[in-house]
């Protein structure tokens, strides 16, 4: 180091102290590393060395702003030290401030270009950030710099995987396994890097070789993971065509876990069937293959319920009575769901129909279900007595279950009744008598029912979770938390702040959308808002890994770990969480009065106000404390990770007053339109925002990408005449390539000869039917600016009763009809109040108050979980 | 009733956090859930209904003691209500035990968690925590799985209750 600048040169007593300094930081003893520190500044105060471990080292204690600012100072002060921008760059890193974090690495490797831990550290942070073409330089540096050490050389081959060069891979895989001595058996890190090869050679479509590999490895017990052994040999057999032997492959994964549809998909595809599309051809040979596995694996369900799938006519009645017979017998409360997915065939919901309505008045009766006038497969030992009265009940369950998925919802109600007056203690009646009532569209009535069956085992916090959703689906959100508080932990501020730290998607989800129901619009942002915080959780989670799967070799899992990162925002509670938000955003930049109407919505209850003020105290002894240690120096290190600031907008109000609604709007959808093609409310969601926004050709491209996905969609439909008004009304039209696909575009979905007025009329006749399209159409008037009464009279149309009205399209309809205040919406409220009969979400306001007062009963405040 | 049962993958975590949430009174973030998978890649499974909802899973891993011995850790088995009653948690767990005096192939009904870490890590025995109270969960751990209780966890969780430490030999 002759040339160190002189600033940063130390005379030999303070040099040997800022060693010292250094062992101090990475022993974490903090407290005396800030004395050591301090000494070397009274003296040299300008030192920016020691300036950034001072910082660095207060930053562990908690106290970041101060130690953030010594770090910036040292930095400034010294810009050409290596130790200055490492230090600069953990605390970016801590920060989650990824790319910053990687520009001061890659300042400091220009100062010390081969310094381990910060090409370390780069590596991971370029895989973060999807840098792979700078990954393998990093990774081909470390390497180079410690061939010795095994995870530099999987470091390589990963990078290389990262960057799509599955052939460099192979390379660098194979010249490693060179260096290799004797590798003991059962090194479980040898057998996970073993298998990552044979996944290489696999996705290379080497399959003899993969094949070989996999075979010698797992002979001389280096691959000791049974499973996956068997799982890659069947996968990889079966991509080189059907044998024997990869048949018998499949079958081995049967007999060792006869409980997984998949290996029976291959079983049967080794023998030139596809289970999912069975034709008369092959039919016999799969439903024989089917049985024969049902004899040989008696405990198995899994070929017994495949077999359902591949019969039909007589056989599938023979088959289901067996299989429902022995459900109900046993009483698995799953077992209408489970058949629920043959339902897409009409003769067989018939003939299940048929079968269980039989059971049912066998069993009134006295009768016995074994029969032998019905045939059956294996005929049961002839019973003498009638029936379990157990068996009775689950019969009555799975005929409730049955008859409302066929919309007929009061015989359900009649069946779940009479099973009730039988044994009113089963909870599972009450949670389905829960449903109905909600899908008849009494959500108040609904939530009292799934109650009752929480309360019936208190200790079971899926009847807890049950009861609380009801709960919140009813708009009873301080009963819900009440309930859920049963469960969560004593000392959170409040039960949904724990659900929140529990990353809870369920809850926030439901609690967002009963804010959103009751016009609380701030709030139900916050909790949307909360569920990107978790995403963005889940989305940091993967940093521990870049570094820790090299260490454990269990490099398929990482690999899809990435994968899976990658698509994090397609998730589905995402995406509604995004589209939801960015309606409320849409609506408040269309009416800005909307944020007003729900800010004095938002007045609460004194319950509510008592919740608050409690979670307040709660929320302010966290901070105090936090603080108190933060003042307090001690030694006790607190990592480089930002504890998250105090929450200054607790209730959203913030979010719901944005200046720039449209901008929050779009940051929470800008990852869907890569990811989530597929999905039509989100190229809908998108246009709607995009339109305001200005930005056109994405609008049409949004629209074009719906049309792909169906071209009658309702919304769709309204999106096309709303993007011609809009864009036809702009002062001056988009010039230049941009403005020649906008107009192309759209007249490819809206052809330029046909007039708005005339293209809604003729939506309308293509789909009389179809109260959402009646809606559409009736909504596409209003656009084009008809008179209000032919607004009206074309949307009671949904009313007629070929339009099979839908509960859900009712409640919208009536939603719009206030919202253009039409002198008709009491009129509509009153008919569908007539026409959903057990409904209670017609009901006016001060009715559905007293409905709620009623079902929130106060009697059950002396509850104990044990 | 018929549920897949299958190795848990990463696009199963969030579906699991999911299924605990909702369903047991101890909770994890989902780091825990990735961490464990990451590491032990072998031992999670999952029971997935015909939507690919979870309804159940488990989770363990693999502890050496200052021998360097290993065991096996059965961390948490999770079944939502509706498929309970189904044998599931015990499939998902289970499948490690002696010969069976039951007439079907012994080897059908082997599987999944256990079997892993005996074979993949050769762990010895495998043991978990039980709330002492939580009497339905000792006799699963007991009656179906074979599990016996080996010691007492005074003040294990964190309201103060203790819990039994189970422990069952898996016979290399």
């Amino acid at each position: 180091m002759a040339s160190t600048p002189s600033k940063r040169a130390l005379p030999s007593k303070e040099s040997s102290l800022f060693k010292e300094l250094l062992t101090f930081y990475e022993t974490r003893q903090l407290k005396k590393g800030q004395k050591t520190a301090d000494q070397i500044l009274k003296k040299f105060p300008e030192h920016g060395e020691t300036l950034c471990m001072k910082g660095l080292i207060l930053t562990h204690m908690g106290k970041r702003d101060e130690g953030r600012e010594l770090v910036k100072k040292g930095v400034r002060l010294d810009l050409t030290s290596h130790i200055v921008w490492h230090v600069f760059g953990l605390i970016q890193k801590g920060e989650k401030n990824y790319e910053e974090a990687l520009k001061s690495y890659t300042q400091a490797l220009r100062f010390d270009k081969e310094n381990m831990n910060i090409l370390r550290d780069a590596a991971h942070l370029q895989t973060q950030l999807r840098l792979y073409d700078g990954l393998v330089e990093t990774r081909h540096l470390l390497l180079k710099l410690r061939p010795n050490l095994r995870q530099n050389w999987i470091g390589l081959a990963i990078a290389y995987h990262l960057n799509g060069n599955l052939t460099e891979v192979k390379r660098v895989l194979e010249q490693y396994e060179r260096t290799l001595k004797n590798v003991p058996d059962y090194d479980v890190e040898q057998s996970e890097l073993m298998l990552y090869h044979v996944r290489v050679l696999e996705d290379l479509g080497e399959l003899s070789e993969a094949l070989s590999l996999l075979d010698v490895n797992a002979k001389s017990r280096v691959i000791v993971d049974r499973v996956a052994i068997m799982e890659t040999r069947a996968r990889i057999l079966s991509k080189q065509g059907p044998t024997e032997e990869t048949e018998q492959s499949w079958r081995a994964l049967i007999q060792h876990n006869p409980d997984c549809p998949d290996y029976y998909k291959g079983l049967l595809a080794s023998k030139g069937i596809d289970l999912d599309n069975i034709t008369d051809s092959n039919r016999a040979e799969a439903l024989q293959i089917l049985r024969d596995l049902s004899t040989q694996l008696p405990r198995a369900d899994t070929p017994r319920r495949l077999a359902l799938d591949v019969s039909i006519g007589d056989e599938f009645q023979e088959l289901v009575r067996d299989y429902l017979l022995r459900g109900l017998k046993k009483g698995i409360p799953s077992l209408f769901v489970d058949v629920k997915t043959l339902y897409k065939d009409t003769p067989k919901w018939m003939t299940i129909e048929e079968l269980v309505e039989g059971f049912r008045e066998t069993q009134e009766n006295g009768g016995s279900l074994d029969d032998p006038s019905i045939p059956s497969a294996h005929s049961s030992p002839p019973s003498t007595s009638h029936e379990a009265p157990t068996t009775y009940l689950w019969t009555l369950y799975f005929l409730a279950q049955h008859h409302s998925s066929r919309d007929n919802h009061f015989r359900a109600l009649t069946l779940i009744t009479t099973a009730l007056t039988h044994t009113p203690t089963l909870p599972e009646l009450l949670t389905f008598k829960g449903r109905i009532l909600k899908r008849l569209g009494d959500p108040v009535e609904a939530s009292v029912a799934v109650n009752e069956a929480r309360l019936l085992d208190g200790q079971d916090r899926f009847l807890n979770t049950k009861a609380a959703k009801y709960k919140l689906r009813a708009g009873l959100i301080e009963d819900a938390s009440d309930i859920l508080g049963l469960f969560t932990k004593k000392d959170a501020p409040s039960p949904g702040a724990d659900l929140e730290d529990m990353q809870s998607l369920l809850y926030l989800m439901e609690e967002g959308n009963a804010y959103r129901r009751k016009g609380r619009l701030h709030q139900a942002l916050k909790k949307y808002h909360v569920v990107r915080k978790v995403f963005e959780e889940f989305e940091d989670d993967q940093y521990d890994f870049h570094g820790y799967s090299l260490r454990k070799s269990t490099l398929n899992i990482y690999l899809n770990l990435i994968a899976w990162e990658d698509n994090l925002w397609s998730h589905p509670a995402y995406v509604a969480s995004a589209i939801a938000a960015s309606q409320i955003y849409v609506k408040v930049h269309d009416d800005p009065s909307v944020s007003k109407d729900a800010l004095s919505s938002g007045t609460s209850t004194e319950a509510e106000k008592k919740a608050k003020k409690k979670a307040k105290k709660a929320a302010q002894k966290i901070q105090e404390e936090l603080k108190k240690a933060a003042s307090t120096s001690t030694n006790e290190d607190k990592g480089l990770e930002v504890t998250p600031p105090k929450d200054e907008d607790p209730d959203g109000f913030k979010l719901l007053t944005d200046p720039e609604p449209l901008e929050r709007a779009w940051k929470l959808l800008s990852p869907l339109p890569a990811l989530v093609r597929n999905n039509i409310d989100v190229w809908i969601a998108v246009y709607d925002v995009a339109v305001r926004r200005g930005k056109y050709l994405q609008a049409v491209r949004a629209l074009s990408n719906a049309k792909a996905l169906d071209p009658e969609h309702a919304e769709l439909h309204l999106r096309y005449l709303h993007f011609r008004k809009t864009y036809s009304a702009l002062p001056s039209p988009l010039s230049g390539p941009v403005g020649a696909i906008v107009s192309n575009t759209l007249s490819s979905l809206l052809p330029s000869e046909l007039s708005s007025d005339l293209y809604n009329s003729q939506y309308l006749q293509r789909h009389p039917a179809d109260a959402r399209a009646v809606f559409s159409a009736a909504r596409g008037l209003h656009l084009l600016d008809h008179p209000k009464e032919e607004v009206e009279d074309m949307i009671f149309g949904v009313l007629n009763r070929e339009a099979h009205l839908q509960l859900k399209v009712a409640l919208e309809v009536l939603a719009f009809l206030q919202g253009i205040r039409s002198a008709r919406a009491e009129e509509f409220r009153l008919a569908c109040d007539q026409k959903f009969l057990l409904s209670s979400v017609f009901k006016n306001p001060a009715e559905l108050a007293l409905l709620q007062r009623e079902g929130s009963p106060k009697e059950e405040q002396q509850e104990v979980i044990g | 009733m018929s549920v897949n049962i299958r190795p848990a993958r990463v696009d199963d975590v969030t579906g699991m956090q999911a299924c605990n949430l909702q369903n047991l009174p101890e909770n994890n973030l989902l780091h825990y859930y990735l961490h464990h998978l990451l590491t032990w890649p072998s031992l999670p499974y999952v029971a997935e209904d015909a939507k690919g909802r979870i309804v159940g899973y488990v989770i363990a891993r693999i502890v050496a003691d200052n021998a360097g011995a290993v065991h096996g850790h059965l961390r948490s088995i999770s079944v939502l209500r509706p498929y309970r009653r189904t044998g599931l948690a015990r499939k998902l767990a289970l499948q490690c035990r002696k010969p069976s005096p039951l007439p079907y192939s012994p080897t059908s009904d082997i599987v999944r968690s256990e079997e892993a870490m005996r074979t993949t890590y050769r762990a010895a025995y495998v043991v978990l925590n039980v709330r002492k109270t939580n009497r339905g969960a000792i006799c699963l751990y007991r009656d179906a799985l074979g599990f016996a209780v080996h010691a007492i966890r005074e003040k294990h969780y964190a309201d103060g209750e203790d819990a039994y430490v189970m422990r069952l030999s898996l016979d290399l």
